[in-house]
């Protein structure tokens, strides 16, 4: 494991996942709980899904051996996982420069802009996606980022992109799991309607992970 | 060997850890203490509760009803319990509200089997129109109040609460928030119990009927059995101890697991004190105690300053002259849920430690993504056409669902809310003091929760009001329960399980024949995706002089579409050869299904539920069926 990836002198592992309603946050942020749980881990998750519908804001956190709180205090998130670009944006309060970062690059486009432009009001442009990563970069430089939702469609399926990313969190082996451990626990436990392309998309994710040496030293 | 049970949670295994959302720990609890009756209505966020009982009652062999409204779901649960049954009923924080009637008389009549109400409360009102603190049911009319930190907590709070419930004869609250109701955690699995309370109803008037000559002698009784409930709590375990030091934090709910968490990660255990309030009434004599043991306190609490309070009461009783912050000392926010950082700040500044230096993360501006009526969702094109008929100056009375959502842009479909069925009397006290025409929307489960007796209300007065019914076959914004126009549940007579089929040809009479015969002459009922028979009703409604009530008809799209498991209709598509951004579609419709890159206007096609209204709108005969785009 990479000292990198974990903070000074606090144990445990704090996953936050953020992404829009739809993207499968709630889902990854499960079968983590599912897998580190069953592996005899403590865990504790969060999550907010009152008005949070397709197309929505979704965070989720994932505590592993990290006591008994499910929220993540401000700055001390050690993984977060973005699904959308402004979404990772805006979990940037829980970053800090010790925070390893995965970030998709594609954009799920609010319908609030088309109406800010229809309206002739401010900000109806999506914000560019290289300055929020580099945004997000300027906190964490071990920030990834990366078009996962490609990848997805090339497993069969962009609704397969909760399994890019957890491969590329897996993958990256700053867990106490490994992807192919991760991978035989969770396998049976997934919604079957994707099958095939969840496995790829898994794949493709732990690939990723390798290509952009995610495990490696701190850049 | 027993069979695998098929739901995780029926599994008895005892010893077994699982990670389970607080909600379905609270099931577990409820299970391990042998609940045999189960009513509720739904309410974020305590909704997964009742759902998770819909779902395994047969199993568990458990009596389970989706209850009309909140009042309803207490009554039967209460008459449950007097026959001996372990009972429990689920509902938000304003459904204890709404249901105060029964239960402020319970305590005094006393219950037989366990009675256990779980209402989950909504600090921040992420989910509410207000935030309130059922703990204060506790004081107001004593009922034992459990407070759970943890799904743990949850658990074992609930097997428990049936326990005491049916040793004292009180009902008992337990009383999770959403961050104990929607936050997974570690669940320790009790075993599930072998046999269950017999049922029998004995009768016995002077018992069971509250009136005056019985109540005086119920009022000691309660005394008695409050006394009684306090004792057996403080030597409940649900009030741990840790840590030691003359300095002392008190917590309670979800803020107590951030409390501990903070002790934890500073490594404050040595200098600090820590007691948990887990269930109210809070024990006098702990209470002493732990005031003895220190030389101030600081209170960590979401809501009401209820703990520091009570505890400032004690101490002034018991002559300890220590300082007791939290709220009033400013340590706090008198208002909202707290956070791990709240709670961190507050520490460090009771404990004289410099606070953690801010990270000066500077977040860009974002743009948001509020929530919205979804692509064809039949509301939308409800709150389009009445909007047209009735034009801006009317005034529009809104009610509690997901046609909230036509509140602002572009919609204006909501100048008023208040609370369940409450569109229907603020129009009429609206339109009766302005003498104006004046509109209520409504959706089907709300008109039947409450919508009724404010009917019946508005049939007597007459007013100048047309209430829009948004008939949508089933309570689609806490999660697609049932309601009275579910087309199953007219043939299965009880609401005792989710509907199968997709509503093709919906029971369509039912909230008409209700209405007519409360006495409304003028009834309307109408497919919202029929323009042409839908405007003409809505002219004549506006034409009308008093009351009278249009029905729209159509399936929530959602709904709909998880039970079709089909395509659904076709798409729409834009053609940008013939479109000229004059953006009239989304200044009136506000669908998300529209999108704009680089200037121009889209559908998703993932999105749009091809319900054709865009293409009505446009006037520029832009927007068609995407396969004739195809051909």
């Amino acid at each position: 494991m990479n000292p990198a990836d974990r903070q000074q002198n606090r144990p445990g592992w704090r996953i936050l996942i953020a992404g829009t309603g739809g993207q499968g946050v709630l889902t990854a942020a499960r079968l983590l709980c599912e897998c580190f749980a069953q592996l005899g881990h403590q865990v504790v998750s969060g999550q907010l899904h009152g008005m949070a519908q397709r197309g929505g804001a979704v965070q989720s956190s994932v505590i592993i051996d990290g006591g008994s709180s499910p929220v993540i205090p401000s700055g001390r998130a050690d993984f977060v996982v973005g699904f959308e670009p402004v979404e990772t944006a805006r979990a940037l309060p829980f970053v800090s420069r010790h925070t390893t970062v995965y970030m998709n690059t594609a954009p799920v486009v609010p319908y609030v802009l088309a109406q800010r432009a229809a309206l002739k009001k401010e900000q109806a442009q999506y914000p560019d996606v290289q300055q929020l990563a580099d945004g997000v970069r300027a906190v964490a430089s071990r920030t990834f980022a990366f078009d996962a939702t490609q990848r997805a469609a090339r497993a069969g399926s962009v609704r397969a992109l909760n399994m890019v990313m957890l491969g590329c969190l897996l993958g990256s082996g700053s867990l106490p799991c490994s992807a192919e451990d991760f991978w035989n626990i969770v396998a049976k436990r997934m919604p079957a309607a994707l099958g095939e392309a969840n496995t790829k998309a898994f794949r493709g994710g732990t690939d990723l992970a390798a290509e952009l040496q995610v495990g490696g030293a701190t850049p | 060997m027993s069979t695998t049970p098929r739901h995780e949670i029926l599994q008895d295994n005892p010893g077994t850890r699982a990670c389970l959302l607080g909600n379905l720990a609270i099931v577990r609890g409820a299970l391990e203490a042998g609940v045999q009756f189960f009513s509720c209505y739904p309410g974020t966020p305590s909704s997964e509760i009742g759902d998770t009982f819909a779902r395994i009652a047969k199993d568990a062999d458990v009596l389970f009803e989706y209850s009309v409204n909140e009042k309803i779901t207490v009554e039967i649960a209460f008459a449950a319990s007097l026959a001996g049954a372990r009972s429990m009923c689920g509902m938000k924080h304003l459904g204890l509200a709404y249901a105060n009637d029964p239960i402020s008389t319970m305590p005094y009549i006393g219950v037989e089997g366990g009675m256990v109400i779980v209402s989950a409360g909504d600090p921040s009102a992420i989910t509410s129109p207000n935030e309130q603190d059922q703990r204060h049911f506790s004081r107001y009319l004593y009922y034992p109040v459990f407070d759970p930190a943890t799904p743990e907590d949850a658990r074992q709070m609930t097997r428990y609460a049936f326990e005491l419930s049916e040793t004292t004869h009180l009902p008992v609250i337990v009383r999770p928030t959403t961050r104990v109701c929607h936050s997974s955690g570690m669940v320790e699995l009790g075993p599930l119990p072998s046999g269950k309370n017999e049922i029998r109803f004995t009768k016995d008037p002077p018992r069971y009927v509250p009136i005056p000559g019985n109540v005086r002698r119920m009022r000691k009784e309660l005394t008695e059995r409050f006394r009684r409930a306090e004792e057996l709590l403080q030597t409940s375990d649900f009030f741990p101890h840790s840590g030691s030091g003359r300095r002392g934090i008190i917590a309670g709910g979800v803020a107590y697991a951030y409390a501990a968490q903070v002790i934890e990660d500073l490594n404050l255990r040595e200098q600090v004190s820590l007691q948990q309030i887990g269930a109210y009434p809070i024990p006098e004599s702990l209470l002493r105690n732990f005031l003895e043991s220190v030389d101030s306190v600081l209170v960590v609490e979401e809501l009401t300053p209820l703990i520091e309070e009570w505890v400032s009461v004690s101490a002034l009783r018991n002559g300890r002259h220590i300082p007791i912050l939290g709220k009033h000392s400013g340590h706090f926010p008198m208002e909202f849920e707290y956070s791990p950082d709240v709670v961190e700040d507050a520490v460090r500044d009771f404990l004289n430690l410099d606070r953690r230096k801010k990270l000066s993360v500077s977040v860009p501006e974002l743009p948001p993504r509020p929530p919205v009526l979804c692509p064809g969702c039949p509301h939308r094109t409800s709150f389009y056409l009445v909007g047209s008929v009735f034009g801006k100056r009317t005034v529009y009375c809104n009610d509690i669902g997901c046609y909230t959502l036509g509140y602002g842009e572009p919609l204006h479909a909501c100048d008023t809310l208040l609370c369940m069925g409450s569109s229907i009397t603020q129009a009429c006290g609206l339109a009766r003091v302005t003498g104006r025409r004046t509109v209520a929307y409504i959706g089907d489960s709300t008109f039947f929760h409450s919508g009724l007796p404010a009917l019946v209300n508005a049939v007597q007065a007459d007013d100048p009001v047309t209430i829009v019914i948004l008939d949508n076959y089933i309570t689609a914004m806490t999660g697609f329960q049932p309601s009275l126009t579910t087309p199953d549940q007219a043939s299965e007579g009880i609401r005792q399980t989710a509907p199968r089929t997709v509503n093709t040809d919906a029971d369509c009479g039912r909230i008409e024949q209700a209405v007519r015969g409360l006495g409304v002459r003028e009834v309307y009922s109408v497919d919202p995706f029929d323009e042409q028979t839908t405007l003409a009703a809505l002219k004549q409604a506006k034409a009308g002089t008093g009351l009278n009530v249009v029905v729209c008809h159509a399936p929530c799209v959602v709904d709909r579409r998880r039970r079709a498991k089909s395509e659904g209709r076709t798409p729409f598509v834009i053609d940008q050869e013939l479109c000229n951004a004059c953006s009239l579609c989304v200044r009136v419709l506000g669908c998300p299904a529209i999108t704009i890159a680089e200037g121009k206007y889209e559908i998703d096609q993932d999105l749009c539920d091809g319900c054709e209204l865009c293409a009505r709108v446009c006037q520029h005969d832009a927007i068609k069926p995407a396969t004739t785009e195809k051909m």
